[in-house]
């Protein structure tokens, strides 16, 4: 089991840098900052262009572990205390994706494609 | 404090419900000594859980962005093989039991290699255990004030919640027949594995590696998956309030082909048994 278990994780880790790696050589696509603080989200509403991909640049300033979370979008993603993640947004048709903090349900915002 | 309850409930709830079920499986097919590897699994996913916690706040880049995506895309199809093959495992013996208790229990031991069942009680654990871990940690780092306090405790009584509920299965499982907890149970975890793989495929596709679809339905207004209702049918069978079409079709095409393959091979039993293939509403 301990053999299999080691298999696993290394495979894991693996697969982990091969994406990462492929991630970072090409991204061209714009960028747009959000930060978390104050148990807010800044801005809490997002433009943005209708069908083009993006990186929502999402800052955690709070003390604690963020989750940003749009079930418009379908997309969870744990932002840790004073960390910066990256949140490849596919190309959205144009309207309004709200998103919120799942860990705490005080802080929302919207995207809103045009 | 009901808020950070029900975080921890819904991220503790299937971890618990895992471990209840493959701790009375064991224990149903008398192989308490075995407990060590439902044990060593659940243990090991804890502390996978916490090392993940403490690796996430220190990675940054690429890394941050991608890996916890990655190890829990990994994870959750690692539960669906491991689930799968486990509950059609049972299922076969559900069918083919015959004879006396103690036979079947000597068969089933000779027969299933345990070490699946520490694999199942890892990845029972580990799914959505750096989540709990990141979310608790900053609870208890905000601890300071009334309200912080009340959250932080809310959180702690979510996780004891739901590990009691996993106890409760335990204890109800003693009352169930073998034959009926094989049958119940197989039918209840390929459930379970098509919601995982539902879930898998929709992260798939969120990460674009797959194409993305419209919504297939949004019954959020009816019962939310994030709530207390919602999230146990969530942990419980999958259920999704606002799924798209791809993960939607992902559950029905995972149930269909596994589905026939358990029912299939069972039908060629030569004995066949009263019902018994009813979602097992007691799990609850």
């Amino acid at each position: 089991m301990r053999r299999r278990l080691t298999l696993l994780i290394a495979g894991l880790v693996m697969g982990v840098a091969a994406v990462a790696g492929a991630a970072s050589a090409a991204d061209p696509r714009p960028e747009v900052a959000l930060t978390i603080d104050k148990d807010q989200f800044q801005p809490s509403e997002i433009k943005v262009k209708a069908n083009t991909p993006f990186t929502l640049v999402v800052t955690n300033k709070n003390a604690k572990a963020a989750e940003f979370e749009s079930k418009d979008l379908r997309i969870e993603k744990v932002v840790p205390a004073g960390k910066t993640v990256n949140v490849l947004i596919r190309a959205l048709k144009p309207g309004t994706y709200a998103f919120f903090d799942d860990f705490n349900k005080a802080a929302s915002g919207r995207i809103v494609a045009e | 404090m009901g808020g950070t309850f029900v975080i921890t409930l819904r991220e503790g709830f299937e971890a618990a419900l895992i471990l209840g079920i493959v701790y009375t499986y064991l224990q149903k097919i008398g192989a308490e000594r075995h407990y060590r590897y439902a044990t060593r699994g659940g243990l090991l996913g804890v502390l996978a859980s916490i090392a993940l916690g403490v690796i996430v706040t220190a990675l940054s880049g690429p890394l941050l962005d991608l890996g916890p995506d990655v190890i829990g895309l990994g994870v959750i199809f690692v539960a669906v093989v491991v689930l799968t093959w486990h509950g059609y495992w049972m299922r076969q013996h559900a069918r083919a039991m015959k004879g006396d208790v103690q036979r079947q229990i000597d068969d089933a031991q000779a027969t299933h290699r345990m070490w699946i069942i520490g694999v199942i009680a890892f990845t029972g654990v580990f799914r959505e255990g750096a989540e709990t871990v990141l979310f608790m940690w900053g609870l208890l780092t905000q601890a300071t004030s009334t309200s912080g306090w009340a959250s932080a405790l809310g959180a702690v009584l979510g996780l004891v919640m739901a590990a009691s509920l996993g106890w409760a299965i335990f204890r109800g499982g003693r009352y169930v027949s073998l034959q009926r907890f094989f049958g119940v149970t197989s039918i209840f975890l390929l459930l379970l594995a098509a919601g995982m793989f539902s879930t898998g495929i929709g992260r798939l596709e969120v990460m674009g590696f797959l194409p993305a679809t419209p919504t297939a339905w949004d019954t959020t207004f009816l019962l939310d998956d994030h709530d207390f209702l919602g999230g146990f049918l969530n942990g419980l069978i999958g259920y999704r309030s606002r799924p798209s079409l791809l993960e939607a079709g992902s559950y029905l095409l995972y149930f269909i082909v596994a589905g026939t393959l358990l029912f299939r091979s069972g039908a060629a039993s030569p004995r066949s048994h009263a019902p018994k293939d009813r979602i097992p509403t007691h799990a609850a």
